[in-house]
C-alpha cells in the first residue's frame, strides 16, 4: 500500500490543460449515457405494424447499409427514435434495426390510420417550426459571420435570434438581435420576408488604430430579403438589414448589412 | 246570397288551414314525431317482434401517437495538436456541437483554443518576445458544413461491428490571435466511429487559414490541427 503511494506520487500530474478536457469527456459519457437508457426505459414507445409486405431493416442510419432483418406483414414494431431520415425500430422479438423514412410512411398505427410524421420536403419547408442558419455578409464594409436561430408561430410568423461577428480593418464587433420575420407566401418556393427587430452591438476598435474606448448601444434594424428552397430540409436565405445605432452621441449610426445564409429547418 | 257568402268564407278558410301548417314548419311536426317515437316501444311490446337486447354501442378507439424523439444533436469534446504557422505546435481542445440535418449532410460548430510558442526569430534572439502571453493565446471558432463522404463499417474481431464515416468538412469562423481578430476559412476531413448509436468518436484534421500581417508582410497564414474527440448523440 505504502509503495503504490509512493508511485503515485512519483507520477507527475498531467498538464491542466489536457485535465480539463479529459473531465468533460469522462462527465460527458457518464452523465448522458445514464441518462439515454433512464429515457428509454421510462418513456411509451409507439407501436406500429406493417402493412405492405415487409419492412427492411438496415444495419446502420444510412442507406448504404446493408439489410439485415425483414419484418413481416401485420406484425408490430416499437420506435426508439429518429435520426435525420431513419428511424430506429425494435421487432416483437426484440431485434433492433433502422427503417427508411419512406418505408415507415407506409406502416399504420393500431386502428389502422397511417403514421404521419414531418418530411424534409417542399410542404414541411412550408410549415416548419424551428429554422437555423449560417452564412456570410458585409456589415457596415466590415465582413460579416452571422448565424440566426427562428421558431414559428405559424406559417408566415417566427421570432428570431440573430448572432453576428464583424471583422473590419478598422474595428471588429459582435452584435445580438432579436425580431420578428414575415415570410409573404410560405407555399412558394422562393419568397419574399419582412424582418424588424432590436438588439445590441459590441464595437471594438482595433489595437493599430488611435486608441479609442469599447463602445456597446443598442440597435434597431428594418430588413427585407428572400428565402428559397433547395433540397431536403435546406434553403437559401438572402437579406438586407438597415440597422439604426442609437450611441451616446449627438447622432445616431446608420449601417447597412448584406448577407447570404445555408439554413436548415426542423 | 248570405249562405252563399258564408260557403265562399268557410271554403276559403278551409283551404287555408293546411297552409298555416305548413308555415309552422318543423317546429309544429317536431312534438307529434318526438311523441309517436316515445310511444312506439310501448306500442312495440305486444307485437310479435322480437325485442332489442344488444344495443351496439361503437366508440372508435382513441390512439394517442407517441412524441418520437429526434437524437440529431451531437455534442462532445476534442483535444490534440495545432500548429500555428510560424509559432510551433501546441496542444488544443475545444468543444463541439453538431445538428445531423440529414444522413448525409450535419452543421457543426466548434470553439477550441491553443498557445502559441516562439518563432525562431525569438528563440535564436535571445530575449526579443513579439507577443506578451496573453496575445499569445489562439481562441478559434468555426461553423461549418459537413458532408458523410464514405459511410461504413469497422469490423474489429468476430463479434464486433461498428458504424463508421468518413467525412469533409468546411465553414467559416473567427480566430482570435496576437491582440486581432481575423476572419478565418476551416476545411478538412474526419472520421466519425460509433461504437454504440448515441457515441461517437471522431478524428479530425483541419486547416484554419487567415490573412495575417504579423510578421511584417501580409499573407495567408495556414495553422493545421489534428484531435481526436468524443461525442454524444442527443
Amino acid at each position: 500500500m505504502a509503495r503504490s503511494t509512493t508511485t503515485t506520487s512519483l507520477i507527475r500530474t498531467p498538464p491542466r490543460i489536457s485535465a480539463l478536457p479529459a473531465l468533460v469527456l469522462l462527465l460527458f459519457a457518464t452523465l448522458t449515457g445514464g441518462s439515454l437508457h433512464a429515457a428509454e426505459a421510462g418513456s411509451r414507445l409507439q407501436q406500429l405494424f406493417v402493412a405492405e409486405p415487409y419492412l427492411e431493416l438496415y444495419e446502420g442510419p444510412g442507406r448504404g447499409y446493408a439489410v439485415t432483418q425483414v419484418v413481416p406483414r401485420g406484425e408490430s414494431i416499437d420506435v426508439l427514435y429518429r435520426r435525420t431520415e431513419w428511424f430506429l425500430v425494435r421487432t416483437r422479438r426484440g431485434i433492433e434495426g433502422w427503417a427508411k423514412e419512406a418505408e415507415m410512411r407506409k406502416t399504420v398505427l393500431a386502428d389502422g390510420s397511417t403514421f404521419n410524421f414531418d418530411l424534409g420536403n417542399l410542404a414541411g419547408f412550408t410549415s416548419h417550426d424551428w429554422e437555423l442558419g449560417v452564412g456570410t455578409g458585409y456589415y457596415g464594409g466590415a465582413t460579416l459571420i452571422s448565424s440566426h436561430l427562428a421558431y414559428s408561430f405559424n406559417e408566415q410568423l417566427s421570432i428570431e435570434l440573430t448572432g453576428s461577428q464583424f471583422l473590419g480593418n478598422v474595428s471588429n464587433g459582435y452584435a445580438a438581435e432579436l425580431g420578428l420575420a414575415h415570410v409573404y407566401r410560405p407555399d412558394w418556393r422562393v419568397s419574399p420576408l419582412l424582418t424588424l427587430g432590436t438588439g445590441a452591438i459590441w464595437i471594438t476598435p482595433k489595437s493599430t488604430t488611435v486608441a479609442a474606448p469599447d463602445r456597446n448601444d443598442q440597435t434597431a434594424y428594418v430588413g427585407v430579403g428572400l428565402r428559397g428552397y433547395v433540397t431536403r430540409r435546406f434553403f437559401l436565405r438572402g437579406e438586407y438589414r438597415h440597422h439604426l445605432v442609437f450611441t451616446s452621441r449627438d447622432s445616431n449610426e446608420e449601417i447597412s448589412e448584406w448577407k447570404l445564409e445555408l439554413a436548415f429547418f426542423f | 246570397m248570405e249562405t252563399r257568402a258564408r260557403l265562399l268564407l268557410l271554403s276559403l278558410v278551409a283551404s287555408m288551414l293546411p297552409g298555416c301548417a305548413l308555415l309552422h314548419g318543423k317546429k309544429a311536426d317536431a312534438p307529434v314525431q318526438q311523441a309517436a317515437t316515445v310511444a312506439d316501444p310501448a306500442q312495440e311490446e305486444p307485437t310479435d317482434k322480437p325485442p332489442r337486447v344488444i344495443e351496439p354501442e361503437v366508440a372508435r378507439r382513441q390512439i394517442k401517437v407517441a412524441k418520437i424523439d429526434a437524437k440529431n444533436v451531437e455534442l462532445g469534446s476534442f483535444y490534440g495538436s495545432m500548429s500555428i504557422e510560424d509559432f510551433g505546435s501546441n496542444a488544443t481542445w475545444g468543444f463541439t456541437a453538431a445538428y445531423h440535418v440529414t444522413e448525409d449532410f450535419f452543421f457543426q460548430g466548434g470553439y477550441g483554443r491553443t498557445t502559441a510558442g516562439k518563432t525562431s526569430y525569438e528563440t535564436l534572439g535571445g530575449n526579443v518576445q513579439l507577443l506578451t502571453p496573453s496575445e499569445r493565446r489562439f481562441t478559434y471558432y468555426n461553423l461549418s458544413l459537413g458532408y458523410n463522404l464514405f459511410p461504413g463499417e469497422v469490423y474489429i474481431g468476430r463479434k464486433l461491428a461498428m458504424n463508421s464515416a468518413l467525412y469533409a468538412i468546411g465553414g467559416i469562423g473567427s480566430t482570435k490571435f496576437a491582440g486581432d481578430d481575423k476572419f478565418t476559412v476551416n476545411f478538412g476531413a474526419g472520421y466519425r466511429l460509433l461504437p454504440t448509436d448515441w457515441l461517437a468518436i471522431h478524428i479530425d484534421v483541419q486547416d484554419h487559414v487567415f490573412q495575417s500581417d504579423l510578421l511584417g508582410s501580409d499573407k495567408l497564414v495556414n495553422n493545421l490541427s489534428a484531435g481526436i474527440g468524443l461525442t454524444v448523440f442527443f
